[in-house]
């Protein structure tokens, strides 16, 4: 019976003491994550072959790391730390070169890279998933806008967004975006050409009617663009405006723009319009 | 044929009584149902996550039935001198190595194809439980395709087993060899592609391409029935490429029994 008591006794006072070390370690290791940045994902030059045939597997345990650990730091993301983005782009980078298809780490690295001010490192994740998700009208439309929103690069903008609306499931309107930004970059012929394939192709009417006034406004534009080439050409010089089209007798008069906007040149002779192809 | 049969047959009861053959397919089980709430710690991708850790699952049981209860029941044989009163019987050592072979592969077979059952309906579930957006591209085609291929692969791993079990007393050893012809046959493409590219291939003395060359030749290329990630993404492959791997995992594990048979043929067994 003292014997059965002091096992027992023993046995409370062993589990008692584990209680108090688990809870201290707890603490102690609490500490030790907050102070001990881990912000390394070991490249996929590594990870790949090590991974065997568990590549899936470990790319979804990397994006679960990856989550965990830019979840517990979500206030310090944002200011911009460039420690969090250099681990975001390797860890995104392994990732999608362990399993090239997988859409939610490219969603992130839209989702931090682009937004915290590297859109050119999200730019070279997404050109992967381009590559490897060929039917999916995203990696093409998230790129097009990151040159359009961060990289301010409307040609690049618009031939990434062309790309992206000719795949299905893509909204209409991203065409209609895409041909916009060519007007942005000048490439008035590309947006004419895209647009009437497009036209071609699509079934929806507001659609339709939507192209075919940008498809008139583009057209529009280049023939103005001809004349002040012509002009060009004859007296050496770009007209200051468009009414000297109408007075050397190139043009009967300047044609209206369909989306009541006033047609005006630049000084490098390129036309533009006030309407920015903008629904009025 | 009927003893060899029968020794394949034998051969299975025996795995079957085996206690490991429990204990991997309860952890097999275990991690299977831990799927249910993995999948839904994702954001998206569910479906792919989902068939990843099926899949996974399935493949480490199998892996670790063939290293620690296949390598066993062919070592078990001779350790216990078992192996005597087989080859006492009119039975070649030929026919020996061929019915432990259909048996181990019997064994494999047995145990993924319960827990392919049991996978199917764990996914089954969780894709009900789910808005159908998560699951866009999984097909049961691509998720079947993949457990094939699978299997397969384990045809083939057993093959390698038998080859290293003829050579070798140790049951050890043969896990040894096994687990490094498996990590050789898994990284070998990689490595290939590594070393052929144009930067690489200039640096190489030709001797190291030629020992490259040879070596693809003498491992299996076991990343070629590695298709998860593809059946993950709904991605199914054409027959041609499964008729070429079925003809390439048929050849060679004629080999490599052919081989071990040569080899058995000769060895004393004391």
């Amino acid at each position: 019976m003292v014997r059965a008591l002091k096992v027992y006794t023993l046995l409370f006072v062993c589990i008692f003491c584990y209680g108090i070390f688990h809870f201290q370690l707890k603490q102690e290791r609490q500490i030790f994550l907050e102070h001990n940045f881990m912000d390394y994902t070991l490249p996929s030059q590594f990870t790949g072959p090590v991974s065997l045939e568990f590549k899936g597997l470990v790319s979804d345990f990397l994006l679960f790391k990856f989550m965990a650990f830019m979840g517990g730091r979500i206030e310090d993301i944002s200011k911009n730390d460039p420690r969090y983005q250099d681990y975001t782009y390797q860890s995104l980078n392994a990732i999608t070169d362990l399993d090239p298809y997988y859409w939610d780490a490219y969603l992130f690295s839209e989702m931090f890279l682009a937004w915290s001010g590297r859109a050119q490192d999200a730019n070279k994740i997404l050109e992967k998933a381009r590559k490897y998700r060929e039917n999916d009208y995203y990696p093409p439309y998230y790129i097009g806008f990151n040159y359009y929103y961060f990289l301010k690069d409307n040609k690049k903008a618009s031939k990434y967004l062309m790309e992206a609306s000719k795949l299905p499931g893509c909204p209409y309107y991203i065409a209609s975006l895409a041909a916009r930004l060519s007007l942005y970059s000048f490439q008035h012929r590309n947006g004419i050409v895209f647009l009437k394939e497009m036209l071609k192709n699509t079934k929806d009417k507001k659609a339709k009617k939507e192209f075919e006034l940008r498809i008139a406004t583009l057209e529009i534009l280049e023939y103005l663009e001809n004349k002040v080439t012509l002009y060009h050409s004859v007296y050496k010089k770009y007209p200051e405006s468009l009414k000297k089209l109408v007075t050397s007798g190139l043009i009967d008069k300047i044609p209206d723009d369909p989306y009541k906007g006033k047609f005006m040149i630049m000084q490098n002779g390129r036309v533009y319009t006030t309407s920015k192809m903008l629904p009025y | 044929m009927n003893r060899i049969l029968a020794l394949s047959w034998l051969t299975f009861k025996e795995g079957i009584r085996d206690r490991a053959l429990m204990g991997i397919c309860i952890i097999g089980l275990v991690m299977l149902f831990a799927t249910i709430i993995f999948t839904g710690v994702f954001g998206y991708d569910l479906g792919k996550v989902l068939v990843d850790l099926n899949l996974s699952t399935i493949a480490f049981a199998g892996l670790l039935l063939t290293f620690f209860v296949n390598i066993n029941l062919m070592a078990k044989d001779i350790d216990k001198r078992t192996i005597y009163c087989v080859l006492s019987k009119p039975l070649s050592r030929t026919e020996y190595i061929i019915g432990k072979y259909l048996g181990l592969i019997l064994l494999v077979f047995i145990a993924l194809f319960i827990l392919l059952m049991v996978s199917s309906g764990i996914i089954w579930f969780v894709k009900s439980f789910y808005a159908q957006i998560y699951f866009k591209n999984f097909s049961w085609a691509c998720f079947l395709q993949a457990c094939f291929y699978e299997i397969l692969m384990f045809f083939v791993l057993n093959a390698v087993v038998i080859f290293f079990s003829s050579i070798s007393t140790s049951s050890f050893l043969v896990l040894l060899f096994t687990i490094a012809t498996y990590i050789t046959g898994q990284t070998i493409e990689e490595v290939m592609q590594f070393f052929k590219k144009e930067a690489m291939a200039e640096q190489l003395p030709q001797i190291n391409q030629w020992i490259i060359d040879i070596a693809q030749y003498i491992f299996p290329n076991f990343s070629a029935f590695d298709i998860k990630t593809l059946a993950s993404h709904g991605k199914f492959l054409p027959m041609e490429h499964t008729m070429a791997l079925i003809g390439y995992s048929a050849i060679y594990t004629i080999l490599l029994l052919f081989f071990a048979s040569l080899i058995f043929n000769k060895r004393e067994i004391t």
